[in-house]
């Protein structure tokens, strides 16, 4: 019963993370109406820049996730301006070929560049809380615990300025039909960038949070964007508490499923495998995922 | 005019193209080019790629600061193969092509495995620098060499330490690769097969993992409740610290009961302080040599050539890559020629004095995996007793070193 527990614990914090990873795509993608291939890549971002907040400059570490963040932030708001503008200015006539090859070229660009700057060493940023909690038969990262309050708190941040904010309903609006936002007077390109600018930060806050954890390297935002996909499409394309949801599902049958399915000797090695045999049960179900709209697309 | 004119470009676009050429460069006087292979990118374990690329370098420019080879220039192109067979066959298949006379390197097994078949193919001449796994030398192909120990030849000893340590309740976690099944088979049919030292059966049991997966803890807290004395954790690169890591944060290992064997290349890299901390205290870790054995000259030599050019100290890896550039060009100094064949002769009767030691290569067919394999590294298994602490300066554990 010891292990169960330590199990769902771990699988909770793990589904935190994932979820405020994927909430910063469901955001964009519920906004902006394209997957943004190069969110693992934002993710990866924020974990150099809170690194070299910390390591360089001295700047404590959870100010630096929070800097680090608001230094995604202004290079999603630049890209956006730079590449993905012309999507909605009618520019570009095949749109979702050009925003798939673009934010798809961006991730593969962005993943040599921080070769290339930063190298191929694995980097460890400094704890956040050295040490660890006992906790009865549980024993818990402080580092991880830290991570957990840091992600919630982002989280219920992020769907209060989603819900009670003037900005939020702006965004909205713009979700659910550009034109009519317009019409009442919202400039339906700021939200854009806001929403792109605010998604690729919290997958900045993510990679910041989770460099103690599981450090810091070129390629780290590889497999987390790959789940990101999953969890947004388990949780309904463009729904943020679905994303939320579905993060904390993966968390716990990735978590579970590695010690209590199949063989337990390798059980490990089936654990990104989990995430897609859940995803095609949910879909099976229900096509448009846990909480999703019937037709999104980009107009 | 006109036509001169085209006539005239088209005779310099010839010689260009023939100054160019394989044949151009390796021509009487013209530099040799040897080849480098290596992960230098993700997925593959891209900070020893730039280790072995950094002591390739260093060899070249020794060579042609004594006056190359042969008395010409040598030099060197390093491919990046990211730990993919594909781009390690392809990364072969450019270097024959643009003339190498011979390659060295490679860091992963299942990539080493495509290069060989090129090797074999293309005729080119392969000194395998780091890849570990039985079945590369094992395929008795006549251009493959390896510096590297074998899986078989190298974790039979470590197996002889797990048993004379006396444990007996051990638990392994293994990379999905060559090189992570072939160790897990190895220890799995020497622990379980003999008694360890007070006679006790060894229990063990081992887990296959992805290299990519970050999060270990499942598994490790699984192991936590089997109350283990040794896990062994055989995953490169970072995988190989986050497990080092995780597994002091869920308690498992190093306690005062349970002893972590960690046995990447990484290990000895400085990053696993910076990545470990004070989780890495009491790591057990292995490596081809100590100055307990004796320091040569070429090791000291090459590792303050290396600290003043690079600003580390070098790995287990370099030291290999390093070797394997001076061996393939002491064997073309040998041979007289560039001609493979003769290099692959060179290299069966070659004795070098390389940072590793004197370096040959058996040519006994049984065991398999013995031919064109050098039989002489050493196994040292070492303990960091202090954080921070250098490889050199880490307790000795293995084999037992009794002061004179």
């Amino acid at each position: 019963m010891e292990l169960f527990w330590a199990q769902v614990v771990n699988g909770l914090i793990i589904g935190l993370l994932y979820a405020l990873m994927a909430s910063g795509l469901a955001l964009i993608f519920s906004v902006l109406k394209l997957v943004n291939f190069a969110h693992g890549q934002f993710y990866m971002a924020g974990a150099f820049a809170s690194y070299y907040l910390a390591t360089l400059l001295g700047v404590p570490p959870l100010l630096s996730v929070l800097l680090a963040m608001l230094f995604v932030f202004v290079v999603g708001v630049v890209v956006h301006l730079l590449l993905l503008q012309p999507l909605y200015t009618g520019q570009v006539e095949r749109k979702d070929e050009y925003a798939i090859l673009m934010t798809f070229g961006l991730g593969i660009l962005m993943q040599n560049l921080a070769l290339a700057l930063f190298g191929p060493w694995t980097k460890k940023p400094p704890d956040f809380a050295p040490g660890v909690t006992t906790l009865g038969p549980l024993t818990l990262d402080n580092d991880r615990l830290v991570v957990a309050g840091m992600a919630t708190a982002l989280m219920l941040g992020l769907l209060w300025v989603i819900g009670r904010t003037f900005v939020g309903r702006a965004l909205q609006a713009v979700s659910q039909d550009r034109d009519a936002a317009a019409i009442v007077g919202i400039n339906p390109h700021r939200m854009n960038r806001l929403a792109f600018g605010l998604g690729v930060g919290l997958a900045g806050g993510a990679g910041a949070l989770i460099g103690p954890i599981f450090l810091v390297s070129p390629s780290m935002g590889i497999l987390p964007g790959v789940k990101s996909f999953v969890i947004i499409v388990l949780g309904g394309m463009g729904s943020i508490p679905g994303a939320i949801l579905g993060a904390l599902l993966l968390g716990q049958i990735e978590s579970l499923g590695s010690v209590y399915l199949l063989d337990p000797t390798r059980g490990l090695a089936y654990k990104n495998a989990f995430g897609v045999l859940l995803l095609a049960l949910v879909l099976l179900v229900k096509p448009t995922g846990l909480f999703g709209q019937r037709h999104v697309r980009m107009e | 005019m006109l036509r001169r004119l085209g006539v005239g470009v088209l005779a310099l676009a010839a010689v260009a193209l023939v100054a160019m050429s394989p044949v151009g460069l390796q021509g009487q006087g013209g530099p040799i080019l040897l080849g480098g292979v290596g992960p230098l990118s993700e997925p593959g374990a891209a900070e020893s790629g730039a280790e072995m690329r950094m002591a390739m370098e260093l060899a070249v420019d020794e060579l042609n600061a004594q006056g190359g080879v042969l008395g010409r220039e040598v030099r060197l192109q390093f491919e990046d193969t990211r730990g993919l067979p594909e781009e390690g066959a392809a990364a072969m298949n450019r270097l024959a092509d643009a003339g190498a006379v011979g390659v060295a390197g490679e860091f992963h097994s299942a990539v080493a495995k495509a290069e060989i078949e090129v090797a074999n193919v293309r005729k080119l001449p392969f000194v395998i620098a780091e890849a570990w796994s039985d079945s590369l030398t094992a395929a008795q192909y006549p251009y493959v060499f390896r510096i590297a120990p074998a899986v078989s030849l190298f974790y039979t000893k470590v197996a002889d330490w797990i048993r004379a340590a006396g444990f007996k309740n051990v638990v392994a976690i293994y990379e999905l690769t060559d090189f992570g099944i072939d160790v897990d088979r190895v220890l799995k049919t020497e622990l379980t097969s003999k008694p360890n030292l007070y006679g006790e059966r060894i229990q063990y049991t081992s887990v296959g993992v992805e290299r990519t997966v970050p999060d270990f803890t499942p598994q490790l807290l699984q192991f936590k409740a089997q109350n283990p004395d040794l896990v062994v954790n055989i995953v490169t690169g970072t995988g190989g610290y986050l497990i080092v890591k995780q597994a002091a944060e869920v308690g498992l290992a190093t306690t005062r009961s349970t002893a972590m064997l960690a046995v990447s290349t990484s290990i000895l890299q400085p990053e696993f302080w910076e990545t470990a901390g004070e989780a890495g205290l009491f790591t057990i870790t292995k490596r081809g040599f100590h100055p307990l054995l004796g320091a040569t000259p070429a090791i000291q030599q090459f590792q303050r050539a290396f600290e003043e050019r690079y600003g580390r100290t070098p790995t287990f890896a370099a030291m290999e890559a390093y070797d394997a550039i001076k061996v393939l060009a002491a064997a073309i100094e040998q041979a007289g020629s560039t001609d493979p064949d003769a290099i692959v002769a060179a290299l069966e009767q070659i004795e070098y004095d390389g940072v590793l030691g004197t370096i040959y290569f058996s040519t006994q067919r049984e065991p398999a995996y013995m031919y064109h394999q050098w039989p002489g590294i050493r196994a040292v298994l070492i303990q960091y007793t202090e954080v921070g602490q250098k490889p050199d300066d880490a307790h000795m554990i293995w084999p037992l070193y009794l002061k004179p």
